[in-house]
């Protein structure tokens, strides 16, 4: 057993440079990079500084040639693409990610700056949804084919179709801009600094409700239904139906049989959220403008800020890598049957 | 020739399908609504569907553009039928022009003088969903929008299957170091951020149609392989295709004629899952930006549009809610394939 963990341990380095060096070399190969950007932004300056005088000069390059070489060995593009893979690698092997190109910060500040955001709503989502699905979960198997679990099927198979930042949007409308009853977006007023503490907490709350809700609504159908048909394989099983012969109470049988075996699915999930609990959704991030990893990701991504997007990436997929092998843990914690070898 | 006809098993499954029916209801449902948008140009458009003018019948429906001079306008261009309409109404000489249920199309923009658009919905000027904030109808938008939606994702759907159905098959059934490189190779693919990848490559070349399958296609692959490999490997342990290797069947017999008639319940379960994981796709990308280019008709647009002018919530209702019934039928067409497909029995405890 613990040979297989380290060897998924030590599988993690391939994987992940392989990650790493698709990205690399994508982000390489596509122009409109961070010295594209620069020329630009010294062409627009030139023609607004130079006004109508300058004429033609709007045509030439703003930049020569040296300062072009320069910026290119400032931003490693002046060496082929595996030697600054290679010194971009040993870069993070010590733990600096680089600055970035659109803000010259230090990247692995402003990941750390996000992550707390996006930790907030990841662990209430998962509250929420372990919260409400294991419970609802059990309500709809014991209840199969009645009233009940028709009617919580409906708005189980809405939120499964349909994605949560859709949701979003909706109720962003209806209830932030129709109603107003909820805040437009945002984690905090725009008096915030001037509040008391309690006032803070209640103004941090009402701007969590819908993007909360975006959140749970888009993965606390999956969770349900995962938990709803264990829970029924398991009552159809033959030592549940032992049980109930033998004459234990059926509520019994359920809680203290059934459903301990039917949490071992839910478990093996539970290691895939350490990742969508930082990284969280972008979509949903950006719909209700909430400053995460997500939207800071989406946004370097739109703007080419290639250190930001390459040190997301490493701490995603880390996250990702650990996440998985940490599943297989939490499985073989709670079934003791299982033997990874 | 003898008339195709489906096996035993086949009729059952079949039958077990429309004996649920809450899926069938939504395959009905949903299978007109895509034939109603195919033929949305009979229905929504804002060329007329009959004119009858000085005696004579024409339909501009789908022929080339008539210009305006052919009804006795005053000029060159394409006509604008609701106009005629009205003028041929207020002249009362026996002309007339039929219109479509919603006389505007995807493109048509609806400018007034007194007012600047969005306007709200309004059954006397048959915005019945209103329009959008250049004043294009929402429900010509959203029709025209659902059936490239449908078809961008029927295509991705071939394209996946294709690449996926055969390599998955190759590699569940050859195994070994085949199978090896490409589960590494899988692996590292599916970590890959994909949507920041197409974000990045769409932002390079402004994406076509098929372009966009292509690049959605690049990672969409996946999931099918997978699912197609464990099926194929347990499919090839099996006591049949033992029997035909020692018939002296080739490889390329037993996987076409043997292996994959019986993984073909799995290809079908997977269908409409990935039918509404590509319309969840495309509206993703094309409310980002990074979709189809605009003036394209698309529900992500759409949506875009709503998140930016909140106060016109006809927009964002009507699309959210075109989602949900589309999305919903899709999810419940496959759920009821899967059950008929892989039946289970539940005990029920009283």
């Amino acid at each position: 057993m613990t040979a297989y963990f380290i060897r998924r341990l030590l599988l993690i380095v391939p994987t992940f440079l392989g990650i790493t060096v698709m990205v690399f070399v994508i982000t390489r190969m596509v122009p409109g990079g961070p010295i594209e950007r620069i020329i630009v932004q010294a062409r627009q300056m030139q023609s607004s500084l130079g006004g109508l005088a300058s004429g033609p000069a709007e045509q030439r390059q703003p930049l020569s040639e040296d300062q072009i070489e320069r910026l290119k060995a400032y931003y490693g593009f002046d060496k082929p693409v595996l030697v600054s893979y290679g010194q971009w690698l040993a870069k993070v092997m010590r733990g600096d990610l680089g600055t970035s190109t659109r803000y010259y910060d230090p990247v692995w500040r402003m990941i750390v700056e996000r992550i707390p955001i996006s930790l907030y709503f990841g662990i209430l989502t998962l509250l929420m949804v372990y919260g409400v699905c294991i419970p609802l979960g059990i309500a709809k198997a014991l209840r199969h084919k009645s009233g009940f679990d028709n009617v919580t099927s409906v708005v189980v198979f809405v939120g499964y179709a349909v994605p949560g930042w859709v949701i979003g949007v909706l109720l962003l409308v209806l209830l932030a801009s129709v109603w107003e009853i909820f805040p437009l977006g945002g984690l905090t007023g725009d008096d915030f600094p001037d509040m008391a503490l309690g006032e803070q907490v209640v103004d941090i709350l009402w701007h969590t409700v819908l993007p909360l809700a975006a959140y749970v609504a888009g993965s606390f159908a999956v969770m349900t239904m995962l938990m709803k048909n264990t829970l029924m394989d398991n009552l159809a099983a033959d030592y549940v139906r032992t049980a109930v012969a033998k004459g234990l109470p059926f509520r019994r049988a359920v809680f203290r049989h059934a459903l301990r075996n039917s949490l071992i699915p839910i478990a093996t999930s539970f290691g895939n959220n350490v990742s969508v609990v930082v990284s969280g959704s972008f979509l949903i991030e950006k719909v209700f403008n909430i400053n995460g990893m997500g939207l800071l990701g989406y946004e370097s991504v739109v703007e080419r800020d290639y250190p930001v997007v390459l040190g997301i990436l490493v701490v995603s997929s880390l996250l990702f890598l650990v996440g998985n092998i940490l599943s297989d843990l939490c499985v073989a914690a709670v079934d003791p049957r299982v033997r990874f070898e | 020739m003898p008339r195709f006809q489906f096996n035993p098993p086949t009729l059952r499954k079949i039958r077990r399908f429309q004996s649920i029916r809450r899926g069938w209801w939504s395959l009905v449902v949903f299978g007109c609504m895509v034939v109603a948008s195919l033929f949305a140009e009979l229905w929504v458009n804002d060329r007329a569907l009959v004119v009858r003018y000085q005696g004579e019948f024409y339909f501009p429906g789908y022929s080339d553009p008539l210009p305006g001079a052919t009804f006795g306008l005053d000029y060159a261009y394409e006509t604008d039928y609701r106009d005629l309409a009205r003028r041929f109404a207020a002249a009362g000489d026996g002309n007339w022009v039929l219109m479509p249920l919603v006389p505007y199309g995807p493109y048509t923009t609806d400018l007034r003088d007194d007012a600047f658009p969005p306007f709200p919905p309004d059954w006397r000027q048959r915005h019945f969903f209103g329009t959008d904030t250049v004043g294009r109808d929402v429900l010509a938008r959203l029709v025209y929008g659902f059936r490239i939606a449908i078809l961008f994702s029927l295509g991705l759907l071939a394209v996946n299957y294709a690449i996926g159905v055969s390599l998955g098959c190759a590699m569940g059934y050859f195994g070994g170091r085949f199978d090896l490189f490409f589960q590494r190779l899988i692996e590292v693919w599916s970590n890959v951020p994909f949507l920041y990848v197409i974000i990045i490559i769409s932002s390079i070349v402004v994406p076509s149609f098929w372009i966009l399958v292509l690049i959605m296609a690049i990672f969409g692959w996946i999931g099918i392989t997978w699912t197609m490999r464990t099926v194929t490997y347990k499919e090839r342990e099996r006591d049949y295709v033992l029997a035909a290797r020692v018939l002296g069947a080739s490889h390329g017999r037993i996987i076409l004629r043997h292996i994959l008639p019986n993984t073909v319940a799995v290809i079908v379960t997977y269908a409409p899952f990935s039918v509404s994981s590509g319309i969840v796709a495309l509206t993703s990308l094309d409310y980002l930006g990074f979709g189809l280019p605009p003036p394209t008709p698309s529900w992500g647009e759409l949506l875009a549009q709503g998140w930016t002018y909140m106060s016109a919530w006809w927009i964002v209702a009507s699309v959210v809610g075109a989602m949900v019934v589309t999305l919903v039928a899709v999810t419940f067409i496959g759920e009821a394939v899967r059950e008929a497909l892989d039946p289970k029995r539940y005990t029920i405890y009283e």
